[in-house]
């Protein structure tokens, strides 16, 4: 069980890594703020709240840890709490920027124009 | 190519540094240490608190922490008095905007539940700062970051029609000042020195550790740091027009 469960962790935690670069990368190389922002947003989801969630079944599985339940939960509520504002906080964000008309606004595809031309 | 040679080698030159410079390891306690701890956890007239840093800055050091916590409190004042404002000046503060949009549902959702959470973490971080690192000046910085965000997610007029406005703020942070105060006073009641918690204030009760005037001094602080800067961030929050039009600039 506590195998399973290390396993499960680490590859967690891998995921975040690979995750955080691809982040990094795409924050470096997007063309503009918007697809930035999603990069951003793959950084602290997938790279923030994967492996919280990694290090807490990691956690659970060593038996010799002291304090495993402790970390594991901390490590549990912290990844809910990221995995909540992080969206929250990009939305704002977005949000910010096109109502301030502060960033060049060229969509290849505008869905919610397409909703609001049915409506 | 330059550029990667140069980061190749600096960071294999922090690494080697690392490893070659070792932090060393103290293999004893020192007199000065072994005698805060003789005072300040073990002894029958110490705070019994483990957090041993805490005891020492409250107790043993309490007039340079008073100071640290005045000039704090001097940077409100002066803030405070910088936006000061006549009665009508806040009352046109204080009126709302009419055609305010609000931010998308998703955003004030997790506010809510954000805020929630981080008013019980800062309150666990004062009141445990007698046990684990933390106190009041940290848990009151934390407890100010709610404010701030139904601020930045609603809006400075969703906290005051709430009941939170700048006098509340203030009243109180002054309420966490003088329990600051009074705390610091109470063992020249009994002949202690000024700012001591040995042996004037109980260091359990009903054998829970509550450190002696370690919690009161948190919760005080607590109170006090948090209302501050609430009130700072209120006087912030309010939006460039009204401030101008107060002052009479011309667009």
């Amino acid at each position: 069980m506590s195998e399973i469960l290390f396993y499960l962790g680490a590859v967690m935690i891998i995921i975040g890594g690979i995750c955080d670069l691809f982040g990094a990368i795409g924050l470096l190389r997007f063309p503009n703020f918007y697809v930035r922002l999603h990069a951003a947003t793959v950084g602290t989801i997938g790279g923030a709240v994967v492996p919280l969630f990694g290090v807490a079944l990691l956690a659970l599985g060593a038996d010799f840890l002291p304090h495993r339940y402790a970390i594991a939960g901390a490590s549990f509520i912290t990844g809910i709490i990221v995995l909540l504002a992080a969206p929250a906080g990009a939305t704002a964000l977005a949000y910010a920027a096109h109502k301030a008309r502060l960033v060049e606004w060229k969509p290849k595809v505008d869905h919610l124009a397409e909703v609001r031309g049915d409506d | 190519m330059k550029r990667w040679v140069t980061l190749i080698l600096l960071l294999t030159a922090v690494i080697t540094l690392a490893y070659v410079f070792q932090v060393p390891q103290p293999e004893d306690v020192k007199p000065l240490g072994e005698f805060y701890l003789e005072n300040s956890y073990f002894g029958d007239y110490s705070a019994k608190s483990p957090e041993v840093i805490t005891s020492i800055l409250w107790d043993y050091r309490g007039i340079d922490t008073l100071f640290e916590t005045a000039v704090f409190f001097l940077a409100i004042i002066g803030s405070l008095t910088v936006f000061r404002l006549t009665k009508e000046q806040e009352k046109e503060v204080k009126t709302e905007p009419t055609q305010v949009e609000p931010l998308p549902l998703p955003i004030r959702t997790v506010t809510k539940v954000i805020v929630a959470m981080i008013l019980a973490v800062s309150a666990s971080i004062a009141l445990h700062g007698h046990l684990t690192p933390g106190g009041g000046f940290q848990g009151g910085s934390a407890l100010a970051v709610a404010p701030l965000l139904i601020i930045a997610a609603y809006s400075k007029y969703a906290l005051e029609k709430n009941g939170l406005d700048k006098t509340r703020a203030l009243i109180l942070r002054s309420i966490g000042l003088l329990g600051i105060a009074l705390v610091a006073l109470v063992p020249l009641l009994s002949g202690s020195y000024i700012m001591q918690n040995q042996p004037v204030f109980p260091a359990e009760i009903n054998g829970q550790l509550i450190g002696g005037s370690l919690i009161y001094y948190n919760f005080f602080e607590f109170l006090a740091v948090g209302a501050g800067f609430t009130a700072v961030f209120l006087l912030l929050a309010i939006p460039e027009e009204k401030f101008k039009k107060i002052l009479g600039v011309r667009r």
